[in-house]
C-alpha cells in the first residue's frame, strides 16, 4: 500500500494535464490597437501556414464581434480592428444578432472552412453558421438552431453520411448532437453527456473546441461548470466519443484538465473561467489548446493527445 | 344591452364533457384533447395523467362530438425501451393531431430527464401509433403541425423557451424529419393577458383571410398563471408574418371547472373542429382537470375575435 500511494503521488496530481504556455496570456486588450471592453474565447484554424485567432471581443458599449487575430513577428499576435463578423443588418438574421455574435468555433470541412457561432438576440441565444475560404469574407448559411441553443461545434467529418453537431441546449444544460442533410434543416438531436451531480461539473456543460478525430474515437473537449459556492468555476474536462456512435462514450474523464489557477484565469471581466473554443492536432500527438481566461485574455496550454486519452480512461481509478 | 362580460366562445351546458370519473381505468386526471373528424363522429385523442405522475394517451370517441365513450386502456404509452425511451421517461403530453396529406399525424411533448422536446408519431386506425422521430431539440413545447405544405416544406408551430420564456415560432422541414429556418411568430405582450408566455393550441385553421391561429397565453399572478386563449391571422404562404393579433381573449377561465383542480385557473384550447356551415366545437382542458367544450360561429371570431 505505502509503495502504491508514493507512486501516485509521483504523478504530481496537483498540476493540470494541460500546460500553461509561459508566455501567457497571449492577447489581453492592451495588445490591441483599438478600444473595446474585453477580449475572450478564440476559435483557432491553421490556415495558409499560420495559426490565426477568431477571438470574441466585446466593445465599448456592450455588443460582442469576432475579430480575427493574426500572427505578427514570434510570439506575437495582431487582431484586427474591424471585425469579422459582426451582427448582420440583414433583416433575416438582425432580431437574432443584434445584442453580437460570439465564440466562433472554425471546422474545416470538404474544402470549406465552416465557422458555427452563438447569436446572441432579443429572442435569446441561437445558433449561427457561415463559410469561408479566405478569412476575409464570411458568408453566413443561416440561423440553424431553435432559441436557447449555444457552443455549436461541427464535426470534421460526417457521420453516419450526414453533417453532426454538437450544441448545448439550455434546457437540462447538457451536450447534445444533431444532424443534418444540407446543414440548413438539422434533427434527430440526441442527449451525448450530462452535468454529473457531485462532480465538478455539476452545473452545467457545453462543447468546447470542435471534435478532433483520433484513433480511439472523438476527442471532445468541454466545459464544466460548478456552482453553489461563491461564484461559479469553469473548468476544462474531456470526453471520447465513439467515431460512428457518437451517443456512445468510450471514456470520460472524472477530473478536469484545466482549472483557473493562475492570476489572469482568476481575475476579469467573469473571474474563474478558463473557456477554449478551439485546439490544434500537430502532426506528433501534441495539441495546443487556445482559451480565453476570465473572459479577459487569451492563453495556450499544451498538452498530448496520449495524456488526455489516458486520463480519460484512467482517472476513475486514480481519485 | 351589451353583454361585454361574456367569451366569445359559448360553453356547452354538458361541460365539463370529460371527466377522471368517466375514465374506466384508475388515473389521477385527464385534459388537452385533440380531436380528429372520423367517418363516425369526432374522436379526442386525449392526455390522461397516471397517478405516478407521468402522461399517456387514451382514446374518447362520439357520434356527435359532445358526448363521448372512452377506451378501456390507453392507445400510446410512454416508451420504455428503444431510442425514445430515456426522453419519454416521465410521460408524452400534449397530443396534436393534424391530417396531412391524408395521414393522420400526433405531435406531442416527450418528457424526459433534460425537460421537454417535442415527437412525431402517425395512426392510420386510431389504434395504433407509430412513432416517427423526435423533432425538436429540448426546451420546445406546443408542437402543432400545419395541415399543408406551405411553398414546398411541411410547417409548424412551436414554443422554444427562448429567453427562459416562450413565444410561438414557425418551423420548416423537407421531410418532417429535420427542421430549420425557424422564424419568431408571437411573442408574450408585456401588460397584455398573454405577457408571460404563449403557444400554439388548435391545429390552423385555412382561411380566405389567412391562417386562423387559436393560441393560449398566459399572464403571471402572486398565485401563478391565469392560462386564457387567444387568436391571430398569419399570412398564408408566409405564417411568421402576423395580420393580425386580438387585443383580447376568446376564452377565461371564470367556471368552478376552469377555476378549480390540479391547476387553477386554466382554458387550454387543444384543437377545434369547422363544420361546413361554419360553426365550431373546440376542445379544451379545464384547471388540468377536466376536458370541456365550447361552440361558436367561425365568422364571429373573424369578425369580432380582433
Amino acid at each position: 500500500m505505502t509503495v502504491k500511494l508514493r507512486e501516485l503521488f509521483k504523478k504530481k496530481r496537483g498540476q493540470d494535464i494541460v500546460h500553461r504556455w509561459a508566455g501567457n496570456p497571449l492577447v489581453d486588450i492592451g495588445y490591441l490597437d483599438f478600444k473595446c471592453s474585453d477580449i475572450h474565447n478564440a476559435g483557432v484554424v491553421f490556415f495558409d501556414n499560420q495559426v490565426l485567432l477568431l477571438v470574441t471581443i466585446e466593445s465599448l458599449s456592450g455588443q460582442r464581434n469576432i475579430h480575427i487575430g493574426r500572427p505578427a513577428g514570434k510570439e506575437y499576435y495582431k487582431v484586427d480592428s474591424e471585425p469579422f463578423l459582426s451582427p448582420s443588418s440583414d433583416i433575416t438574421y438582425f432580431e437574432h444578432e443584434e445584442h453580437g455574435v460570439q465564440d466562433a468555433r472554425v471546422t474545416y470541412l470538404d474544402g470549406v472552412y465552416y465557422i458555427m457561432y452563438d447569436a446572441l438576440g432579443k429572442y435569446g441565444t441561437r445558433l449561427g453558421l457561415g463559410r469561408t475560404t479566405d478569412f476575409k469574407d464570411i458568408e453566413r448559411i443561416g440561423m440553424i438552431s431553435e432559441p436557447n441553443v449555444k457552443g455549436g461545434a461541427l464535426f470534421p467529418t460526417k457521420i453516419k453520411g450526414q453533417y453532426a453537431r454538437l450544441e448545448r441546449p439550455a434546457e437540462g444544460s447538457s451536450i447534445w448532437i444533431s444532424y443534418s442533410n444540407d446543414l440548413i434543416y438539422w434533427g434527430d438531436s440526441e442527449l451525448v453527456i450530462s452535468p454529473r451531480p457531485g462532480f465538478w461539473d455539476l452545473g452545467r456543460i457545453g462543447t468546447s473546441a470542435p471534435p478532433i478525430e483520433i484513433d480511439q474515437g472523438w476527442l471532445v473537449f468541454y466545459y464544466g461548470v460548478k456552482t453553489g459556492a461563491s461564484i461559479p468555476v469553469c473548468r476544462l474536462g474531456t470526453v471520447i466519443l465513439d467515431k460512428d456512435e457518437p451517443t456512445k462514450i468510450i471514456g470520460r474523464a472524472n477530473i478536469p484538465v484545466l482549472s483557473p489557477r493562475k492570476d489572469y484565469e482568476r481575475i476579469g471581466d467573469v473571474p474563474n473561467i478558463v473557456f477554449s473554443t478551439g485546439a490544434i492536432l500537430e502532426a506528433n500527438g501534441k495539441l495546443k489548446l487556445y482559451y480565453g481566461a476570465a473572459n479577459s485574455c487569451i492563453c495556450i496550454g499544451t498538452t498530448t493527445v496520449d495524456e488526455i486519452v489516458t486520463n480519460c480512461f484512467e482517472s476513475e481509478q486514480e481519485y | 344591452m351589451l353583454k361585454t362580460g361574456r367569451d366569445i366562445l359559448h360553453r356547452w351546458e354538458g361541460n365539463p364533457a370529460i371527466t377522471i370519473e368517466k375514465v374506466p381505468f384508475r388515473a389521477n386526471t385527464v385534459f388537452n384533447g385533440s380531436p380528429i373528424v372520423t367517418d363516425n363522429g369526432i374522436d379526442l385523442l386525449m392526455q390522461v395523467q397516471g397517478q405516478q405522475g407521468h402522461s399517456f394517451f387514451v382514446m374518447a370517441r362520439s357520434k356527435d362530438g359532445f358526448r363521448f365513450k372512452i377506451d378501456d386502456a390507453p392507445v400510446m404509452l410512454p416508451a420504455k425501451d428503444g431510442p425514445f425511451a430515456i426522453y419519454e421517461k416521465h410521460g408524452i403530453e400534449d397530443p396534436h393531431i393534424t391530417i396531412l396529406e391524408d395521414t393522420c399525424y400526433v405531435v406531442y411533448t416527450a418528457v424526459g430527464d433534460c425537460g421537454r422536446r417535442m415527437a412525431l408519431a402517425k395512426t392510420e386506425d386510431r389504434v395504433n401509433y407509430e412513432r416517427i422521430a423526435m423533432i425538436s431539440e429540448p426546451g420546445n413545447t406546443n408542437g402543432i403541425l400545419f395541415p399543408k405544405k406551405i411553398g414546398g416544406r411541411y410547417g409548424r408551430l412551436d414554443s422554444p423557451a427562448g429567453n427562459g420564456h416562450g413565444g410561438i415560432w414557425v418551423s420548416y422541414s423537407p421531410d418532417l424529419i429535420k427542421w430549420g429556418d425557424s422564424r419568431p411568430v408571437l411573442s408574450p405582450r408585456r401588460g397584455g393577458w398573454d405577457e408571460y408566455r404563449v403557444g400554439a393550441s388548435a391545429c390552423p385553421i385555412e382561411t380566405e383571410q389567412g391562417w386562423l391561429l387559436i393560441y393560449h397565453g398566459t399572464k403571471m399572478t402572486p398565485s401563478g398563471e391565469v392560462h386564457r386563449n387567444g387568436v391571430a391571422l398569419l399570412e398564408n404562404e408566409n405564417p411568421s408574418k402576423v395580420i393580425k393579433r386580438g387585443e383580447s381573449p376568446i376564452l377565461s377561465p371564470k367556471t368552478e371547472y376552469e377555476r378549480i383542480g390540479d391547476v387553477i385557473n386554466v382554458c387550454n384550447i387543444c384543437g377545434a373542429v369547422v363544420s361546413k356551415n361554419g360553426k365550431m366545437k373546440i376542445y379544451y382542458g379545464a384547471a388540468d382537470s377536466s376536458i370541456c367544450i365550447g361552440t361558436c360561429h367561425i365568422d364571429n371570431i373573424l369578425e369580432k375575435g380582433f
